[in-house]
């Protein structure tokens, strides 16, 4: 195992309750066999009371992301695909593989506003808007209920909100999904749930794109499924693990800024910062603390931090003090 | 006859031979709070307690080259050079001379010299005010890495750090492929006063390392190079050019990709003129290019903004005059520049000294990024 402490990929750093472990154990005792439809329908069933949907609309899937590049398959044809950038990577280059005409919003430091008239402007054709809410990196929400009601006004706008970090905002659309057959909601249990490694996503689907969904049947992977339908069975252990991520992330935040970093506000378990250092994220890497630099997608000096535990903040913010003062001399601020 | 350093000898044969020059006064402004060593402040720096940035940026740079036993350096006496290198296995020759107080005529002497002498590639340590003199000296006649020695680095020609221009050094050597980077112009005075005052400079060639450059990284290792892109902007624009339309083509390499994949030359500061794929108006000023509207009934500017600072008019394309524009107006302005450059900007600066105008071009407007991608960026004035 690698000593590396992994702040780049928003991971819950603590491990699920023994019992969700224990329920993947036994489901891969079950290898030999592709998983039993009625668990499958049984974790439907759970993720439509934890998101108050009824059940048809829950899509299953392995990964989030995956959802998202069905849906640009899908739906990108004939429709121009809006997105903001920055926005989650692996979305943004499938989107650039495979849309017709992929239109970027350029969101611009320090408020990162996205504009509600741009959206009205962008969606005169028809249009799948793709919004991660909160961003992913800015950890912002972009978008609010009213926005949303004025963007599936347009029948011929498809709106798809990424929510992988609801759980740490509390901001959804998912109750707006019945009365908007235009909406479409996708979820993780990859964040909040601390199951990245069982990698199941859903997506809470609008009628309209329920139809293109009715033969997309996913046959997840035994010991994922087990561990998920055991965490839905009893959510409330991702409460205490989210509350001590928001206090870290709240934590480190001030410290950095009490070095001089310019610190975003955030509502998920990761931060923006900005920087003067030249390539920080490298000499982070170098002290074996991963954190996604994101000037390799967006604007110069910025990057993206996860919150990880209590001892792996301080080894990042002591590090991270130790490359200040290397640089301070040179002149350049944090 | 140069002196030749010792470990020199005999190594010589079939070795890169590469010029370092350190402008050994760069960065010394920033951390006395002065912005900048152009001119006489470096003195004023002085006076305040500054130390010396480039020594340590320099003494980084070689001891991150791998292929120091591939490389052969040239490199100027003391402070320029000599001193940093002295330190590390590298083989290397002297050149010219190293006056007691450095300026920019030193640099460019010493770089003709070490190019009569046969260098392949140039490194230089130093700030924006050094790649002006870099681009005085070279021009495109040999590719350069630039290592960020200052507290502001505009140019999008510099690496983003001593570490990764070693990374371009190398590399060079292992054969990579080339690219034109832009140099900007940066006023030392107005960037004391808070105000970002800068204009294109001109280019000038780098190894094509995206990652490793300060304003031309691309989204990922799996996106385009810079060429790549430009060439995919220019066939799609190309396609989607209207008949007897007259086009205003601006500075730029994207623009000049854009006239190249037509078949016609371009030059790369100036402003050329383009109807029904004929070129009809070559480093346009401002008479010229009126001239060309009154005899032309429908007419589009294309431009690029500037890396960096995002300006579009105002820096770098002042024969797009405030008159101009007006005539042209704003829907016949076509921006185009590759994602790596776009996506590196806050907002598209205007500034053409008529506020009617500026307002005019303000709010939000799209960019061409690629053959199905387009931006939407604010343009600001």
């Amino acid at each position: 195992m690698l000593n590396e402490i992994k702040l780049n990929m928003n991971e819950m750093p603590y491990p699920p309750p023994k019992e969700i472990i224990e329920a993947a154990q036994k489901g891969l005792s079950n290898l030999n066999r592709y998983t039993n439809p009625k668990e499958l329908e049984l974790l439907r069933e759970f993720l439509a009371d934890y998101s108050d949907v009824s059940k048809r609309h829950i899509i299953l899937s392995t990964g989030s992301d995956f959802l998202l590049r069905e849906i640009i398959h899908v739906f990108s044809k004939g429709r121009r695909v809006i997105m903001v950038n920055p926005s989650f990577f692996p979305t943004v280059q499938c989107a650039k593989e495979f849309a017709t005409k992929l239109i970027k919003i350029q969101l611009r430091p320090s408020e990162f506003n996205l504009d509600a008239d741009i959206i009205t402007n962008e969606t005169n054709e028809p249009s799948l808007v793709i919004v991660d809410n909160p961003n992913n990196p800015t950890g912002k929400i972009l978008i609010d209920r009213e926005m949303a009601e004025a963007i599936l006004e347009n029948k011929d706008v498809l709106l798809v909100v990424d929510e992988a970090y609801y759980e740490f905002s509390g901001a959804t659309f998912a109750d707006m999904v019945e009365k908007h057959p235009n909406l479409s909601v996708v979820r993780t249990l990859d964040k909040a749930f601390g199951l990245a490694g069982a990698r199941i996503g859903y997506l809470i689907a609008g009628e309209n794109f329920l139809d293109a969904f009715s033969t997309f049947f996913t046959f997840l992977p035994q010991s994922s499924l087990y561990a998920a339908i055991e965490a839905m069975r009893d959510p409330s252990y991702i409460k205490k693990n989210i509350e001590l991520t928001i206090k870290e992330r709240e934590r480190v935040s001030k410290e950095l800024e009490k070095i001089g970093f310019q610190v975003y506000p955030s509502t998920t378990n990761f931060l923006l910062i900005k920087t003067n250092i030249p390539d920080i994220a490298r000499e982070l890497k170098d002290r074996e603390i991963l954190v996604f630099d994101i000037s390799n997608q967006w604007l110069p000096g910025y990057i993206r931090v996860s919150i990880g535990t209590p001892k792996e903040n301080n080894i990042f913010l002591s590090n991270i003090k130790e490359i200040h003062k290397v640089h301070a001399w040179r002149g350049h601020k944090p | 006859m140069e002196p030749l350093a010792k470990n020199y000898v005999g190594r010589e044969y079939s070795m890169k031979k590469i010029g370092l020059i350190v402008n050994p006064i760069a960065g010394m402004g920033g951390s006395v709070g002065l912005k900048g060593t152009d001119g006489e402040i470096y003195k004023k720096a002085l006076r305040l307690g500054a130390k010396a940035v480039t020594p340590k940026r320099t003494k980084e740079l070689l001891s991150y080259i791998k292929s120091r036993k591939e490389i052969s350096l040239v490199v100027a006496p003391g402070k320029m050079g000599e001193t940093y290198v002295r330190k590390f296995d590298i083989a290397f020759k002297l050149i010219g001379q190293t006056p007691k107080e450095t300026s920019a005529e030193d640099t460019k002497r010493i770089i003709g010299k070490m190019l009569n002498g046969g260098i392949e590639l140039l490194v230089f340590v130093g700030g924006d005010g050094t790649a002006r003199d870099v681009y005085d000296a070279v021009d495109s006649k040999i590719p350069v890495v630039a290592v960020p020695s200052g507290v502001k680095i505009f140019s999008s020609v510099f690496a983003v750090s001593a570490r990764a221009a070693a990374e371009m050094v190398d590399a060079f050597i292992e054969g990579t492929d080339l690219t034109e980077e832009e140099v900007l112009d940066i006023d030392e005075n107005a960037f004391r006063n808070n105000r970002l005052a800068s204009k294109l400079y001109g280019y000038l060639i780098v190894p094509n390392v995206k990652k490793l450059l300060q304003a031309g990284k691309e989204a990922s290792s799996i996106d385009k190079s810079s060429v790549d892109s430009k060439n995919e902007i220019a066939r799609y624009i190309v396609k989607h050019m209207d008949k007897e339309t007259l086009y205003l083509l601006g500075p730029g390499t994207t623009l000049k990709a854009i006239a190249n994949d037509m078949g016609l030359p371009k030059t790369l500061l100036g402003v050329d003129a383009i109807y029904d794929n004929r070129l009809v108006g070559i480093d346009l000023n401002e008479k010229g290019i009126l001239k060309l509207l009154k005899k032309y009934k429908s007419k589009k500017i294309m431009v690029t903004p500037i890396g960096g600072n995002g300006f579009i008019f105002g820096r770098g394309s002042k024969q797009f005059t405030p008159e101009v524009i007006r005539i042209i107006g704003r829907e016949n302005i076509i921006l185009v520049g590759t994602y790596g450059k776009i996506s590196k900007l806050e907002c598209l600066r205007v500034d053409t000294g008529n506020f009617e105008i500026d307002k005019l071009l303000s709010g939000y407007i799209r960019v061409v990024v690629g053959e199905k991608e387009e931006m939407v960026m604010e343009v600001r004035c």
